[in-house]
């Protein structure tokens, strides 16, 4: 059986760990297989919402300030393990950030799917259809 | 006259305390999630905390970390850095609070 989880973001990066577990989480459901029975697994989707989507500026600098991996790092790990990773468009635009300011992809470290701005209906179907809810 | 330094640490458009001090008395200090407020315009509308007609500094470090280059902050806020963060606090600030 496929169990679908939906984990989504709508907390800051940094002043707590809260976008940075669940982005560990949603990582480490892409290994999770190994512990279940044949058949089973999880099918995960990530999504940033609200001030969430302040997580997926590039360019952070978190490392060699704080001593930390960056939420940058997060999320291209995430697309790296081909999570499929949606970020609100309408909270984009309301912080007017463009999409050249986004993480829209992980190239530099060899990941084949991107990012893909949508609009917040289609992230909360992806709520409807998810068997658990992850929200943070 | 001296003034007091009032830490911004949370990315808020208000903040009830920060509404009742008197104009003038305080310079206002944006660090950690605080620093979106130098530059993140929400629905294109700067942060109502830069427009109080006070002093505002931002924490180059926290900036850097969240992917914003002070370059991309508003012109009416100054960038400091650690460094020039404990010269504000020596000889600008009498006192601090954190909001």
């Amino acid at each position: 059986m496929i169990k679908k989880i939906a984990f989504v973001v709508d907390k800051m990066p940094y002043k707590s760990e809260s976008s940075r577990l669940t982005l560990t989480h949603a990582i480490a459901s892409q290994t999770v297989e190994i512990h279940l029975d044949d058949g089973d697994n999880v099918e995960p989707v990530l999504a940033f919402i609200g001030e969430g989507v302040l997580n997926c500026l590039k360019n952070q600098k978190a490392s060699e300030v704080y001593g930390v991996t960056t939420l940058e790092s997060h999320i291209k790990n995430a697309l790296l393990t081909d999570i499929k990773l949606l970020i609100c468009e309408e909270d984009v635009k309301k912080y007017g950030l463009t999409e050249d300011q986004i993480i829209m992809d992980a190239e530099d470290i060899g990941a084949d799917i991107t990012s893909e701005l949508v609009p917040f209906s289609e992230i909360m179907s992806a709520m409807e259809l998810a068997d658990h809810i992850v929200y943070s | 006259m001296a003034k007091i330094g009032v830490f911004l640490s949370q990315h808020r458009n208000s903040n009830d305390t920060l509404d009742r001090l008197s104009k003038g008395s305080f310079d206002v200090v944006l660090v950690q999630n605080g620093v979106y407020c130098a530059a993140i315009k929400e629905n294109g509308q700067s942060s109502p905390v830069l427009g109080r007609g006070t002093k505002v500094y931002a924490m180059s470090e926290d900036l850097v970390s969240r992917g914003i280059e002070p370059s991309q902050v508003a012109s009416n806020v100054t960038v400091v850095n650690f460094d020039g963060l404990v010269d504000l606090i020596f000889n600008e600030f009498t006192k601090t609070i954190w909001l």
